[in-house]
């Protein structure tokens, strides 16, 4: 499954994901974004394995931000934009 | 840290021959820790491409982004950087591409947008020079009336920040829309359903050859904030060869992000 999200005045949020057993897996983000340090977009993915398929946005959000470390910095990239291409992915709309 | 000038800096150049696409993306990280380090004074350089090449960001998705086939059918190599951002296309004669390797300090207290824009400060002032008027597009990109010009991407290494930019001198649309997938949620808020429409090149823009154009920007760095002319060291292009080989030309990394 793919979906993506241009967030306003952001970059483009692009999610692959399987779901497996009525959960996310084989979660890949992918993007134009920025993202410091680099090794945070593994801990993006990890904490949205694993995530009910019925997880809505701010739930979705909130699991990405609880798995991020505090001193990461993103531009043009926000937990909730993530969350947003996770969820047009699991509802098949990537317009 | 306190925040650091411009002038605060005894700035390097380096401009050398053609070097390969992976050899790029080697220096790049091999000068940023150098800098970090305090090993090397801040560096310009300005790169020259021995080939074509596609530069696709460090998160980017390597089957959603470049067609592996149609790069292969145009001998383009594909190599991802340390940075983020979008996916280039480099054919020699069309780009004109630079990294400033910098001190955090530089950059201290300012917003992403704020440190993006104040790194290409003296772009848009050699622009100017050259009869163009340009200015900054958050988030990342140098854009005139006519079109996007340029874009940046920055990276955190260290004590060091590594900014590097891309201008487009000329393009060969038609054979960058046949390698680069470019999806339309991309160009939903560009206003436009051709991704050769968003630039506008150099070439058109000053009639004047790319050498030219690159003298003038060196020649408005060293106004500016002052810039002697420097070289390789022998053990920094040792390092970057081995990276280029070991690293930025592994399976491994391109498809870090499948």
């Amino acid at each position: 499954m793919h979906g993506e999200y241009k967030m306003p005045g952001g970059k483009l949020v692009v999610v692959d994901l399987q779901v497996r057993d009525d959960r996310l897996a084989d979660v890949q983000v992918s993007g134009d974004f920025f993202l410091e340090p680099d090794s945070a977009l593994v801990a993006i993915n990890r904490a949205l394995e694993g995530q009910p398929w019925n997880a809505g946005e701010t739930e979705l959000a909130a699991a990405i931000e609880h798995g991020l470390a505090h001193d990461v910095m993103m531009y043009g990239l926000s937990a909730q934009a993530i969350a947003i291409a996770v969820r047009r992915a699991l509802d098949g709309d990537t317009a | 840290m306190m925040r650091s000038e411009w002038r605060d800096h005894d700035w390097q150049l380096i401009h050398t021959l053609p070097q390969s696409p992976s050899l790029h993306m080697a220096l790049d990280d091999v000068l940023v820790h150098e800098v970090g380090a305090g090993h090397r004074p801040p560096t310009l350089r300005i790169w020259e491409w021995a080939s074509s090449a596609v530069v696709i960001g460090r998160f980017q998705s390597l089957r959603n982004e470049v067609d592996m086939e149609a790069a292969q059918r145009h001998g383009i190599e594909v190599v991802r950087r340390i940075s983020g951002g979008g996916a280039m296309f480099i054919e020699p004669g069309n780009t004109i591409t630079y990294s400033i390797c910098a001190p955090l300090s530089l950059i201290k207290g300012l917003s992403f947008q704020q440190a993006y824009a104040c790194m290409d400060e003296w772009v848009i002032e050699a622009l100017a020079t050259l009869g163009i008027k340009a200015w900054y597009q958050p988030l990342n990109d140098i854009t005139s009336a006519g079109g996007k010009i340029a874009g940046a991407a920055q990276a955190h290494r260290g004590g060091a920040v590594l900014h590097h930019v891309t201008m487009a001198y000329d393009i060969d649309a038609v054979k960058m829309l046949d390698v680069l997938r470019i999806g339309r949620e991309k160009l939903s808020d560009k206003g436009t359903t051709s991704a050769a429409k968003r630039v506008d090149p150099l070439r058109s823009q000053t009639g004047l050859p790319r050498e030219a154009v690159i003298e003038r920007m060196i020649a408005t760095f060293r106004q500016r904030h002052g810039l002697a002319d420097d070289v390789l060291r022998a053990g920094e292009l040792a390092r970057a060869e081995a990276l280029a080989r070991e690293r930025f030309s592994s399976q491994a990394w391109l498809a870090d992000v499948a």
